[in-house]
């Protein structure tokens, strides 16, 4: 037990949880981003899917990490625009959609995965992006080496949180996409153009997603695998509700969760006699109680989920 | 705009609708619902389309394909149901969609005193750094035509923007008005009340069923001849009230009933209604009506207080068993809790009474027994068109109301709860409610009617509670002299006081 609390465990522990947190905060900063324009996308685990089957099928193929990573985002940007189309365009219902597009990325992916792999008898794997330590910062204590010693990925996605902060809080354009969410009617009659603002926050939400699956390929594990991302799109989906839309709030949230899922493997690792089942658990028992915690506590946007007709009596 | 047609699936709103206003009038829009005012409006404002037909402004023939472009034009528009985002501030909501200097950031010092300086010169007193859910309904609309000005609206159309004011507001909305005439703007009104437009507007068009019949100066004419036109009969006339009977014991009786949602309290109130009496609830919508209204009908329960009718504590009773003892609610939103509209009339007309004999035996329905009670309703409440097997949703809304009217009231209704019961309707049906209303009471049923329209209030009540923020501010007893003015500031939250004479 007393392993726990030496500086190297938690050190290391903290710089798995990042890096566990990080498909979890890209996925949910894209969520974020529909969500606040009125679009439910629950099909953030088909996002991820498609950006994870593209980037490693791009970086297998041409052997260019950096190609890769935009194989992913152009992936799940077109799933996500498929899921865009038929909520805003034709007005059908958000909810159904996602789980549908969910269950269609699991397979399709799968089948193209054995396509790709069949002439080749070794299993094949890419390259992942290196570690890159920031001089300095990455020395500080504790939490250097878990924030500071990271792939480029994980900076690229700290700028965004950033700017996103900034952009959703602070800014004009925050307030319209506020305001299609809320009020779409409202919207329209200043001017706002409602479909164009959803169809742009469903690209950025597409295009999250994609980096959130490639990031697990390019830079966690190197390979594609059937169903692996195994519910994390789901758990994007709770940090979303549990960091109440707010991009920095929704980050910390991943790291919880993020935390949650080492620990289960750290625990195993060192033995403690609890049924791997429990383990199994923890990271969706946390999101269930993360939930009950956060009833009452906020409101969704007011058209969340329903589709604008402008024409409509 | 000259010949404008607009058809939407079943129905033609605009039929070749010519309108006109000049730079500097208050312009009336008369006409009944469905008339089809707010689709011209909505046309105008580019929010739908017109099938043909073109809109002039300036002189020049212009096509708005979005709200866009109609703003760009210098129209802004002030729609019936706010569109205002409630979560927001007040200046966030006027320049909602603006691309101001310094876009995408905000420069909240600037445009705070740029809208300041606006709203002083219209006498719009706002504060700006509240959110919208804030503030009344009054300041809402003051937010709402700041939006407007904001934007550089040279036209402005208001869609019913009475209807939610206490007769206070309104003359200082009428202010707002004149002062917008003064500095050069025209305005469009959208209204029915004839006392507005001979008390504000410069010429008035009479639209109905979707063609424009009229262009008159308002000084040339008169609320008689203006209401013919607009309904295109003569006026049907007042529901008789007959002397009320006196002094039996109290049908329903609340006491010190509280209703908290939200944690929050909606209701603190003590009320009495006796038999053979209209108990009318005046008050600006959203001020606890609802919620009187559903905890007497057992939708909401009580957290504190006791209810005693007909002699019995029902504090605990099932909406069903209440409805057993002869409660009967009509509620003010049709679509939403009145009516299921895609069940058929003949269900819909069943819905309190399929479980009882003989409409039921042994569990199974008796087709036979319903379609005669649901015929019966149609004959006798005049529904049309008379199919029972019709979905609901096709009836228009005077038609959908009498048949709520039809299964809610019957012999054995004791006590009526009527919530909005004229709401959306049109002249001719808000008259046949009213009086199937008044001869419920004659005939000796107490009712709660609870309405957003005084002038319903007034002629029809033997009482008049008036409610604000949940809190009774006073009962009176209705009479020819009871001063509106005294009601209007009760409406806005004065008490009545201590032995204060309420009459002219």
């Amino acid at each position: 037990m007393e392993q726990i609390f030496t500086l190297a465990f938690l050190t290391s522990f903290l710089s798995a949880a990042v890096s566990t947190a990080i498909p979890l905060a890209y996925a949910s900063m894209g969520e974020i981003y529909s969500e606040k324009a009125g679009i439910l996308n629950i099909g953030l685990e088909a996002n991820m899917l498609a950006g994870a089957f593209c980037s490693f099928a791009v970086a297998y193929t041409s052997g260019s990490l950096w190609m890769g990573l935009l194989g992913g985002i152009v992936g799940g940007l077109a799933v996500c625009m498929l899921h865009a189309f038929i909520s805003v365009r034709l007005a059908q219902n958000q909810t159904i959609c996602g789980i549908a597009l969910n269950i269609f990325l699991l397979g399709i992916s799968s089948y193209f995965l054995k396509i790709l792999v069949s002439n080749n008898p070794a299993f094949p794997q890419v390259a992942t992006f290196p570690k890159l330590a920031i001089p300095g910062l990455s020395a500080i204590p504790l939490i250097g080496e878990a924030l500071f010693n990271q792939n480029i990925l994980v900076y690229i996605l700290y700028l965004l949180i950033g700017m996103s902060q900034v952009l959703l809080k602070h800014t004009q354009w925050g307030n319209s996409l506020t305001a299609v969410g809320e009020h779409p009617r409202a919207a329209d009659t200043v001017g706002i153009r409602v479909y164009r603002t959803q169809y742009l926050a469903a690209a950025i939400n597409g295009m999250l997603g994609g980096m959130s699956g490639a990031y697990m390929v390019l830079a966690q594990l190197g390979v594609f695998t059937e169903n692996m991302t195994a519910g994390r799109g789901y758990i994007a989906l709770a940090v979303v509700i549990f960091g109440r839309r707010e991009p920095i709030r929704a980050a910390l949230a991943a790291l919880l969760f993020g935390a949650a899922e080492c620990m289960q493997f750290r625990m195993q690792a060192l033995g403690i006699d609890l049924p791997a089942q429990f383990m199994n658990m923890l990271p969706y028992l946390i999101t269930m109680i993360a939930l009950l915690g956060s009833i009452g506590k906020q409101r969704d946007p007011e058209s969340l989920g329903k589709p604008y007709i402008r024409d409509a009596r | 705009m000259k010949g404008i047609v607009k058809a939407f699936p079943g129905v033609i709103a605009n039929n070749h609708v010519n309108l006109s206003v000049k730079a500097g009038e208050i312009h009336a829009l008369l006409g009944e619902n469905g008339a089809g005012k707010t689709t011209l409006m909505n046309i105008l404002y580019g929010l739908y389309q017109a099938d043909s037909g073109s809109v002039y402004w300036k002189g020049e023939k212009v096509h708005f394909h979005s709200p866009l472009d109609a703003i760009a034009a210098g129209i802004g528009m002030v729609h019936q149901h706010f569109t205002l985002i409630p979560t927001m501030t007040v200046l966030q909501n006027i320049i909602l969609g603006l691309k101001e200097k310094g876009y995408p950031f905000i420069k909240i010092t600037e445009i705070t005193e740029s809208i300041q300086a606006l709203a002083k010169r219209y006498g719009l007193a706002v504060d700006v750094k509240k959110r919208v859910c804030e503030l009344s309904v009054g300041e809402q609309q003051r937010v709402e035509i700041l939006k407007a000005l904001y934007r550089g609206a040279e036209l402005l159309v208001l869609d019913e923007p009475t209807a939610v004011l206490t007769p206070q507001e309104t003359c200082e909305f009428f202010e707002v008005l004149r002062r917008l005439k003064s500095e050069g703007h025209a305005v469009i009104l959208i209204t029915h009340r004839m006392a507005e437009i001979m008390a504000i507007s410069d010429r008035v068009t009479i639209l109905r069923d979707g063609s424009d019949l009229a262009v008159m100066n308002t000084q040339d004419t008169d609320p008689a001849s203006l209401a013919k036109l607009m309904i295109g009969s003569e006026l049907p006339e007042r529901p008789v009230i007959e002397p009320h009977k006196g002094d039996a014991a109290p049908l329903l009786e609340l006491k010190d009933i509280v209703v908290k949602k939200e944690r929050i309290s909606r209701l603190a109130i003590s009320l009495q209604v006796y038999p053979g009496e209209i108990v009318g609830i005046a008050g600006v919508d959203g001020n606890g009506q609802k919620e009187l209204a559903e905890v007497i009908c057992g939708i909401l329960s009580a957290s504190q207080g006791t209810i005693q009718y007909d002699g019995q504590d029902i504090t605990k009773a099932t909406v069903y068993q209440r409805f057993r003892r002869g409660i009967a609610y009509i509620s003010d939103d049709r679509h939403h809790d009145g009516l299921v509209l895609d069940m058929n009339l003949r269900q819909n007309l069943m819905l309190r009474k399929y479980k009882l004999s003989p409409y039921t035996k042994h569990g199974c329905l008796n087709r036979n027994k319903m379609d005669e009670f649901s015929s019966s309703c149609i004959g006798k409440y005049q529904i049309k068109p008379p199919s029972p097997g019709i979905k609901m949703r096709l009836l228009s809304g005077g038609n959908q109301q009498k048949a709520i009217l039809a299964r809610e009231i019957s012999e054995e209704a004791k006590l009526i709860v009527a919530c909005q019961p004229t709401r959306g309707l049109d002249i001719g049906a808000t008259m046949q409610v009213r009086s199937i209303l008044a001869e419920q009471r004659n005939r000796g049923a107490g009712i709660l009617l609870i309405s957003a329209d005084l002038d319903e209030i007034l002629s029809l009540s033997d009482r008049i509670a008036v409610l604000f923020r949940g809190q009774l501010m006073g009962v009176l007893d209705n009479g020819a002299e009871l001063k509106t003015e005294t009601i209007g500031s009760m409406m806005g939250g004065r008490p009545l006081a201590e032995g204060e004479t309420t009459y002219a």
